[in-house]
């Protein structure tokens, strides 16, 4: 966490955007090697004391006091998986977008994570919003900082910004293909591909 | 593979210094999307303020952090720059007799069970310099006032009077045997010297 801060103060992240694990990899100081078994960032509790920086931030794995110093700060915390696929896609986007491949869509996590991505006190991505909620308060209580009231916050709408499961990058659906030369996107139509890539076709269970 | 899909002349955004323009009502919805995982809820983060407090609970473990007086001062023992620099040490106190969010029961009990912890002016206070971190010493002060407040609530019923004299059987029984033996040994002490008789 203080290395975040320092990235913060120092102009490296842009935080009037929602932070994700891209934005991470763009300053170009955090290295990442997924054929290594990495799955993304582990925000420590390192500088939890003196951590002051209101931030949407989208991380792989974080523990209590991560959490509680961010939301004491007035952010909001998110833990989300990305298979090995997406992750590199998401090292080096520019090389990854002249490849012409259409953006994949990003898989659920595995049997042995599901289970901490679906848990609201981890803040996981795919956990009600409703009971993150009540966790907020109950770890409000247990590290003794009021919480702030984030409804009222002018920033409300960027700080709950969130990403859909199979979506990989902000903006940008499953399915996809960037040209960068032509500066134009590809989207598909035939519709067993949008099918494939699970817009929301009626009840459609992928 | 070209034939599937149709060139949308779009001028596009750029993708790596990302400019959000989110339009809500078009944005990416999946099947595995929160609103199919939970349809019966708001998907919106709230502040709740005060958790549910039910009748028969005395206490539910909400404390008004705002009513504590916290104060964070150096630690004591070994640890170098670290010791000397860093405010570990957490004070947490509040006036016990004027706390609104504790009941006149709650009250009553902890000022005679932490008598010792309480000021002459009336305030109740707890320290903790357990760990290296100023927000897991508050955090470890909090739960030493749930843990007192709790212990406070318990109520330690006396044992029944069958209970009683069944103790009371047990401690004369033991006092008998112990005697018993204390007895034997000595006559086995005694055994071992002159007889005083001389026949």
């Amino acid at each position: 966490m203080l290395y975040l801060q320092k990235m913060i103060d120092t102009n490296r992240i842009d935080v009037s955007k929602p932070v994700d694990l891209v934005a991470i990899l763009n300053t170009g100081l955090y290295k990442l090697a997924p054929d290594q078994q990495q799955f993304g960032v582990n925000l420590t509790d390192d500088g939890a004391d003196i951590f002051n920086a209101k931030i949407c931030i989208e991380v792989q794995w974080a523990s209590e006091l991560v959490i509680a110093a961010i939301e004491r700060a007035g952010g909001v915390i998110t833990t989300a998986y990305y298979d090995p696929h997406s992750l590199q896609a998401m090292l080096n986007t520019k090389k990854f977008f002249e490849r012409g491949v259409p953006i994949p869509r990003r898989m659920i996590p595995p049997p042995d994570a599901i289970e901490y991505y679906s848990d609201p006190s981890k803040r996981g991505y795919l956990a009600d919003p409703e009971k993150v909620s009540e966790e907020r308060l109950v770890l409000a209580q247990k590290y003794g900082y009021n919480l702030p009231k984030i409804e009222d916050d002018p920033d409300y709408e960027m700080l709950t910004e969130r990403k859909d499961p199979r979506q990989i990058f902000y903006g940008l659906n499953p399915g996809w293909l960037v040209n960068l030369r032509d500066k134009v996107i590809l989207k598909p139509q035939e519709e067993e591909l949008v099918k494939y890539y699970a817009q929301k076709v009626g009840s459609l269970r992928v | 593979m070209n034939t599937l899909y149709r060139k949308l002349g779009q001028p596009i955004y750029k993708t790596f210094n990302a400019q959000f323009f989110l339009n809500r009502s078009s944005a990416y919805k999946s099947a595995v999307a929160l609103e199919n995982l939970y349809p019966n809820s708001s998907l919106k983060l709230s502040t709740p303020s005060k958790p549910f407090q039910s009748e028969n609970e005395k206490f539910n473990g909400f404390i008004p952090i705002e009513k504590l007086d916290i104060t964070y001062s150096k630690s004591s023992g070994p640890g170098g720059q670290n010791v000397n620099k860093v405010n570990t040490k957490v004070d947490v106190r509040f006036h016990l007799q004027s706390a609104e969010w504790l009941s006149d029961e709650i009250k009553l009990k902890l000022s005679e069970i932490l008598s010792e912890k309480i000021t002459k002016d009336g305030y109740l206070i707890f320290r903790s310099d357990l760990t290296r971190s100023q927000q897991l010493n508050l955090a470890d002060c909090l739960e030493k006032i749930r843990g007192c407040i709790r212990r406070s609530l318990v109520e330690i019923s006396e044992p029944s009077p069958e209970t009683q004299e069944r103790i009371r059987r047990r401690l004369e029984r033991a006092a008998r045997e112990r005697l018993l033996i204390k007895r034997e040994k000595s006559q086995i002490k005694r055994d071992r010297q002159v007889p005083d008789v001389v026949l």
